[in-house]
């Protein structure tokens, strides 16, 4: 078998993953002041009009761009021009200041964040009052509890899989394996904070699939290193696990493309509303995938080590 | 494994998964009913309805769709009220959007999409087409709470009487111990049924919900979820592709109940009490200070239901109404049929609930000849009807009012028992009140009321162009992973591909039966049981090479590498298994719909790649006389391959 040396650069790889993650979030917090907000997580106004035929999405688009209110702008339905706007509880100051901006004679007073867009969407596209099919003041739909509910799951999964693991193989690669997809979930959630990705339900169906795909990646390598490791006490885990990963190469090469066939022909595909799901799982399986040969495999070692000096 | 016989079963899984996904692309009839109003409309008015409808359908489905409407252009006659559209893929989104956008025109609850013939066989009529959640087609979202306190008090009702003879008993000197010792215990057991546990709560939410899903049903709507949210009491209910319909929402929160309860004996001492006050005032020329005129007023502005019960227990305590007596109005139309609905006097009946709305059911309204009316008939229960003849001879000359809601409709005076079982209310009804009447009394009273604790119109989260454009990625996604597993995998990559397939279809048709709603969470839960369902073969198909390399015969070589492979393939799908089932347990939406497929997924592909491609593999190398084996790439050329 072809030998490569996978953990001869575990520190280097360790301590990269590391910064990367610290990075991420110090990016995250001090320039940006946390995650990104979106309808979905936090809440914000939801309209939906009906737009003159010669008004096209890039037309509005253009316009949330250039007044700087965040948006998302969703095609309900084609024959009509139907658009569906979310937007973000962050920009109502600057709703409220071009409100504040349509002359008195177009507009009457509210007090309502909505109504005020409301307003502000009729004077500047010229819309009937009919046209605006319905507008609301919603509150998130996967936000607050789910942040909560969110890591109980991933701290009882992690739970499960370390018992199961530990049962079935041994308490090292059970551990190893936790401690790499923990590294995959914070890797990922440090890509969508340091690109200021909006949270929404797609993010968090990638999350998890990138989650499931991430535990197989790690229980195949695993079991491979278990399978070689099978009374060759002697012998240097390190070996093992570098004959083991050389072996399953073969397989998490073809089992990585494949999926980023499907989600890279999401991304080339231009389903614009899925393209931050599919960008996000692409970046999933390349971080499962390298978790599962450069995280997973030297915890295990470094683990390994510690205790053989312990009872040295 | 080596057997023929073996393929049955995965035929046969075929089969009935095709048979059970066949709704779902068969030709479908669907029943678009016209109102029955629009028949008394002006010609013209009916012309701009019709043309309408038929301008926007040529728009959206002329050209094609390969649907068809029956008749063409034209309102159908009017014993057959309804245009017959048949096509494929006729989902609940393009039914409702026909109906919204025609709302002059079509009866929106009444379209009715007619089951396939499987649907009929397996399901009774029950649909078995995949549904989709609001997150891909949006709708409406209504979350319903629910009032335990009215509960209580209408439960305080029912018993009213018996705890009163319960008390006599115990106050009563001459009453025997033990006698005292039984209506204390009863007492006692009584009064913990008012008290509401969290369990019995959810006992009441679920009767609801069961009602609830009941109304849903009968009024045909398009694939309804109804839910009951324990944290808040509530029931929630999505409606997917309704985006906004009133009609709806007070048919689900119709809290009506249908019951009998005795009048004050005559001679009617405390409703001649009220009436004369009330004509007193009349004659004094003050008709607004009148009680009655004043509670017409509430009604007519829409009080509320709150504000109706405030003003009758006024009413009470003004004329000293004892406890064993509640004051209601009795309604009924003025002069011409044509009028409102409105309370017209008062009338004083017994607090106690004398035969209610479970003791009926079976109800019918039907037109009335001799007196021009509408009239609901219904059965009784057996015990009811036991209730009703014991009623009916012990009351002679009493009146017995019919009590809807919180409306008396009429008080006849019994004349002679009644016994058989079958009984009708006949009331100064229209049409559609006699219908709703007989629905509040065949589909059963919600047990508790409900109140709108939230309504939420939902947009799709994703739009129809990422829909259509998503589906297509995702469709040439999976042709391009099936050429590459051919490529790389030759005969096996083949195997693999045809397997994914099989498991693809086990798995819709298991979500389907299991009455599955579809969201984009779901969809990334099948994407990632395809994924692991290839890697799944990937890792077979790369332990059987080894074996190959390693020299072993081919058969040998495909045992053991299937040998191999099996417990990295367990482990690997028994872990995310675990996952998947904490998350159904303790996530919320989207997780759930997520973990719910991914769990499924898991157990169709245990099934696909450990017996299915075995199968496949089995035979074709045993009993096909395949003896050349190359899971190489095809540019890779011939290096193993060994000989049998």
């Amino acid at each position: 078998m072809r030998n490569i040396n996978f953990t001869k650069y575990k520190y280097f790889t360790l301590s990269f993953s590391f910064l990367a993650i610290v990075f991420g979030f110090v990016v995250t917090f001090s320039k940006y002041g946390g995650f990104a907000h979106s309808l979905d997580f936090n809440g914000g106004l939801r309209t939906v009009v009906e737009l003159p035929k010669d008004k096209t999405r890039t037309d509005i688009e253009t316009y949330f761009q250039s007044k700087q209110i965040e948006a998302v702008v969703i095609l309900l339905e084609k024959e009509k021009n139907i658009y569906q706007l979310d937007i973000g509880l962050g920009s109502l100051p600057t709703i409220e200041a071009l409100y504040k901006e349509i002359p008195e004679d177009k507009r009457e007073s509210s007090t309502s964040a909505i109504d005020r867009f409301v307003q502000l969407l009729r004077f500047e596209f010229n819309l009937p009052k009919e046209k605006v099919l319905s507008a609301d003041q919603v509150g998130a739909v996967v936000g607050g509890e789910l942040t909560e509910v969110g890591i109980t799951l991933l701290l009882t999964t992690l739970a499960i899989i370390l018992l199961y693991l530990s049962i079935r193989s041994q308490f090292k690669f059970a551990l190893a394996s936790a401690i790499a997809l923990v590294h995959d979930i914070l890797m990922t959630l440090a890509l969508i904070g340091f690109l200021q990705i909006k949270p929404s339900v797609p993010i968090i169906a990638a999350l998890l699939t990138l989650l499931g795909y991430s535990i197989n990646d790690k229980i195949v390598v695993f079991d491979r290193i278990r399978e070689n490791a099978h009374g060759k006490d002697n012998l240097a885990l390190s070996n093992i696990i570098n004959v083991s990963i050389a072996q399953t190469l073969g397989r998490t090469i073809n089992t990585s493309f494949t999926t980023m066939i499907s989600v890279v022909a999401i991304i080339v595909g231009g389903a614009a509303e899925l393209y931050d799901f599919a960008f996000v799982l692409l970046f999933g399986v390349i971080v499962g995938t390298y978790s599962s040969i450069y995280i997973a495999a030297p915890i295990s070692e470094i683990y390994d080590q510690l205790r053989k000096k312990k009872f040295a | 494994m080596q057997s023929y016989r073996l393929l049955l079963l995965p035929f046969f899984i075929l089969v009935v998964s095709f048979t059970i996904l066949y709704p779902n692309f068969a030709d479908r009839t669907l029943k678009v009913v016209v109102r029955e109003d629009v028949y008394s409309l002006p010609e013209a008015e009916q012309k701009t309805l019709v043309s309408g409808l038929f301008d926007r359908w040529e728009k959206d489905y002329g050209k094609s769709s390969g649907w068809t409407i029956e008749p063409k252009g034209t309102l159908p006659p009017k014993e057959n009220p309804f245009y017959t559209v048949k096509g494929r893929f006729i989902t609940s989104a393009k039914i409702n959007q026909i109906s919204q956008e025609n709302q002059g025109l079509v009866n929106e609850s009444k379209n009715k999409l007619e089951p396939t013939w499987i649907e009929n066989m397996i399901r009774g009529g029950k649909s078995l087409s995949i549904k989709l959640g609001l997150d891909l087609q949006g709708g409406m979202r209504v979350v319903l709470k629910g009032d335990f306190e009215d509960y209580t008090s209408k439960l305080r009702d029912l018993y009213a009487k018996e705890i009163a003879e319960l008390n006599l008993t115990l106050n009563n000197q001459a009453a025997k111990p033990e006698e005292k010792e039984k209506a204390k215990n009863r007492l006692s057991e009584i009064e913990s049924s008012f008290d509401l546990s969290p369990m019995r709560k959810i006992v009441e939410l679920e009767k609801a919900k069961m009602i609830i899903d009941n109304r849903l049903t009968t009024q045909n709507l398009t694939e309804p979820q109804v839910r009951i949210q324990k944290e808040q009491d509530a029931i929630e209910v999505s409606l997917p592709g309704v985006s906004n319909s009133a009609a709806i929402l007070e048919i689900l929160q119709n809290t009506e109940t249908v019951e009998y309860r005795l009048e004050e004996p005559n001679p009617f001492t405390f409703k001649s009490q009220i009436a004369e006050n009330e004509r007193r005032m009349m004659d004094l020329g003050q008709r607004e200070k009148t009680d009655i005129y004043l509670f017409q007023e509430l009604v007519k502005n829409k009080a509320g239901k709150k504000a109706q019960d405030e003003f009758l227990a006024e009413l009470e305590r003004k004329y000293n109404i004892p406890k064993d007596y509640k004051v209601y109005a009795m309604w009924a139309r003025g002069n011409s049929a044509k009028s409102t609905l409105l309370p017209r006097s008062f009338v004083v009946l017994e607090r106690k609930i004398a035969l209610s709305g479970n003791d009926m059911t079976n109800a019918q309204p039907s037109y009335n000849s001799n007196s021009y009316g509408w009239m609901v008939s219904f059965t009784l229960t057996p015990n009811g009807a036991e209730k009703f003849f014991d009623l009916t001879s012990e009351n002679r000359g009493r009146n017995l009012a019919i009590v809807w809601g919180d409306k008396v409709i009429s008080n006849p005076v019994i004349n002679d028992p009644i016994a058989g079982g079958r009984a009708e209310i006949s009331g100064s009804f229209s049409e559609q009140e006699a219908i709703r009447l007989a629905n509040v009394i065949s589909e059963g009273a919600l047990p508790i009321p409900l109140s709108v604790l939230e309504m939420r119109f939902i947009g799709p989260t994703l739009g129809i162009e990422s829909i259509e454009v998503g589906v297509k990625a995702v469709a040439i996604g999976f042709f391009l992973v099936m050429v590459y597993m051919i490529f790389y995998y030759r005969l096996g990559g083949f195997i693999a591909d045809l397997s994914l397939l099989v498991n693809i279809i086990i798995l819709a048709a298991l979500l389907t039966l299991m009455d599955f709603t579809l969201t984009l969470p779901g969809i990334a839960g099948i994407i990632l049981t395809a994924g692991m369902a290839v890697d799944a073969n990937v890792i077979i198909y790369e332990r059987i090479r080894e074996e190959i390399e390693e020299g072993r015969a081919l058969s040998i070589a495909v045992t053991r590498g299937f040998e191999n492979a099996f417990w990295t393939i367990m482990d690997a799908n028994v872990t995310t298994l675990i996952a998947g089932i904490l998350m159904i347990r303790l996530g919320n939406g989207p997780i759930k719909g997520f973990a719910i497929t991914l769990c499924w997924g898991i157990v169709t592909t245990l099934f696909t790649s450990l017996f299915l491609s075995r199968l496949f593999m089995e035979l074709s190398v045993n009993r096909m006389g395949i003896h050349h084996l190359n899971l190489r790439p095809f540019f890779f050329g011939k290096k193993e391959g060994n000989h049998a």
